[in-house]
């Protein structure tokens, strides 16, 4: 996985543990702990997005009707 | 062999067919004008009469491939089969197991075994269906089927090129978007799959591979739908979902084309076929094998995703406040150094005030013992000083007269009273010896009463 790409949820959340226990343990500089906040925050909005992403409605397809569609719009 | 089902000419009356009569007469329902068919007879009369006929062929044991095993309330269904046919074969229930008991086995299905028994059959009835079947008494088995040997050499053949192992190398999302689901339209295990992720609180995309899951159709079906799952719907982990059945019915999970499919596919696949019991080709194959649809659903999706937003919003509260109380904590200890020097400062001013105090009362009570000790002496002074006036005012007197008596008996008046003579120089100095008034010329005699001039006589 290059740097660019986002973490996965699990990824994120488990180094969102292990910030929380860093914090916990007291032993983190007061400039060690603004960055731990700061990156904690954004893996928390990012597993948060993820959880909304199946969170908002379940979608249903069919694969037949999809396979149809994709293949209509292929010869259209 | 049996009389009423050959291609002879048929019998005249039920009794021709080994029926027995007399049923309902023909001409009563009245037969098929021309037919030349004894009969019409009544249909349960004539089972019964089938029953009784097929009952009374000799009973023999038959050897052959036990395959589709459906145990019901009272009975065990199942088919021995062969190459060249098959008889549909049934045991009472508590026969059954007392069969499987004695042969040590749990099930035989897919095995090679010798049953004993005879013909039977159900006649039936106004809301229930007939069947024939051959009502096994006995079985013993006689070796692995081959149905059983296919499947283990093709499993040992998966293995050898390392296919059992592909899938399960595979990286599998804890939280998919998309999930693709094969199963049976309309079957048991979609609604329990359906089920599982609503109570896991997800609700992202279900792409639906409806497929036969039983028959010849369903392995090529199943690739079908696994392929276009990976690649057309995108889908990032996929469930193949069946409820229990016999092996015969579980068969295409053991397709080889089904497995390599499976086994080489980019995403991850859960097999959920059949019981906890049964074991197909495609559980071995697949990256994770589930006992039930409703435990391939919480496989599939391994985050309760309605916890996970409650544990995602107190991280994030309990990440806010490790960081406010990081820097406050700080602040505070910033806060105390400042305070550092004026907090000395004060504890030596009170310090000093406190010596001072302590000088002060130290004084006070210095000068207190002081006064104290003043008044007792300036007391006992002026009781001696009242004393001593007393004394003085009784003694003095009597002693001055002591004095003056003492005085007196010095007094030269006194001798001079007594008759005594004091010689004195014309100065008035008293010569006290007799050199001195012969030195002098002229002397005076001093007597009590006056002073007589005298003259020196030398001789």
């Amino acid at each position: 996985m290059s740097a660019e790409e986002p973490l996965t949820y699990e990824a994120a959340a488990a180094r969102v543990e292990e910030i929380i226990r860093r914090l916990d343990s007291g032993e983190a500089s007061l400039s060690e702990t603004l960055d731990l906040v700061r990156e904690g925050k954004v893996l928390i909005e990012q597993c948060a997005r993820e959880l909304s992403a199946v969170g908002d409605a379940l979608e249903e397809l069919r694969l037949d009707e999809l396979v149809s569609r994709l293949e209509a719009e292929a010869s259209a | 062999m049996l009389g009423f089902v050959s291609t002879s000419p048929p019998p005249a009356t039920p009794e021709g067919a080994g029926v027995p009569g007399p049923g309902p007469g023909p001409g009563e329902q009245g037969g098929i004008p021309d037919s030349g068919l004894p009969g019409p007879f009544p249909v349960g009369e004539y089972a019964r009469a089938l029953r009784t006929k097929l009952r009374s062929l000799a009973r023999v044991q038959l050897v052959g491939e036990l395959v589709n095993l459906r145990p019901s309330r009272a009975r065990v269904y199942f088919e021995l089969r062969d190459a060249a046919g098959a008889i549909p074969c049934a045991a009472w229930l508590g026969d059954w197991e007392a069969i499987l008991a004695r042969c040590g086995t749990r099930s035989p299905e897919g095995m090679q075994v010798v049953v004993a028994g005879g013909c039977d059959y159900y006649p039936g009835s106004a809301t229930s269906s007939p069947g024939f079947s051959f009502a096994v008494s006995d079985l013993r088995v006689a070796g692995e089927g081959d149905l059983l040997a296919r499947i283990e050499r093709l499993r040992k053949q998966l293995d050898a090129e390392g296919l059992l192992e592909r899938q399960k190398l595979l990286e599998r999302l804890l939280l998919p978007r998309t999930i693709g689901i094969i199963t049976a339209e309309g079957g048991k295990a979609g609604d329990d799959i359906r089920a599982a992720l609503a109570r896991r609180g997800w609700a992202g995309r279900l792409v639906w591979g409806f497929a036969p899951v039983q028959d010849r159709h369903a392995a090529p079906a199943i690739v079908r739908a696994l392929s276009d799952l990976a690649g057309v719907a995108r889908v990032q982990v996929v469930i193949v979902a069946r409820g229990g059945g016999s092996l015969t019915d579980l068969m295409c999970f053991c397709d080889e084309t089904l497995c390599r499919t499976v086994a080489l596919l980019g995403v991850p696949v859960i097999a959920s076929v059949g019981h906890h019991t049964d074991r197909t080709l495609l559980d071995d194959v697949a990256a994770v094998s589930c006992s039930t649809p409703t435990h391939a659903a919480e496989a599939a999706v391994g985050v309760d995703c309605t916890r996970a937003r409650a544990e995602q919003l107190a991280a994030a509260a309990r990440l806010r406040e490790l960081g406010r109380r990081a820097v406050l904590s700080r602040a505070r200890g910033l806060a105390l150094l400042s305070r550092a020097p004026a907090a000395q400062l004060e504890r030596q001013r009170a310090r000093l005030h406190q010596e001072l105090r302590e000088i002060r009362a130290a004084g006070r009570r210095r000068r207190d013992s002081e006064r104290r000790l003043t008044a007792q002496r300036a007391l006992v002074l002026r009781r001696k000083a009242d004393s001593s006036i007393l004394d003085c005012r009784r003694r003095r007197p009597r002693d001055l007269e002591q004095l003056a008596l003492a005085l007196s008996a010095h007094d030269p008046q006194r001798t001079l009273e007594r008759g005594y003579v004091l010689v004195e120089s014309p100065q008035g100095e008293p010569l006290l010896s007799a050199a001195r008034a012969r030195e002098a010329d002229e002397v005076g005699l001093r007597f009590a009463q006056d002073t007589v001039p005298a003259k020196i006589i030398h001789r």
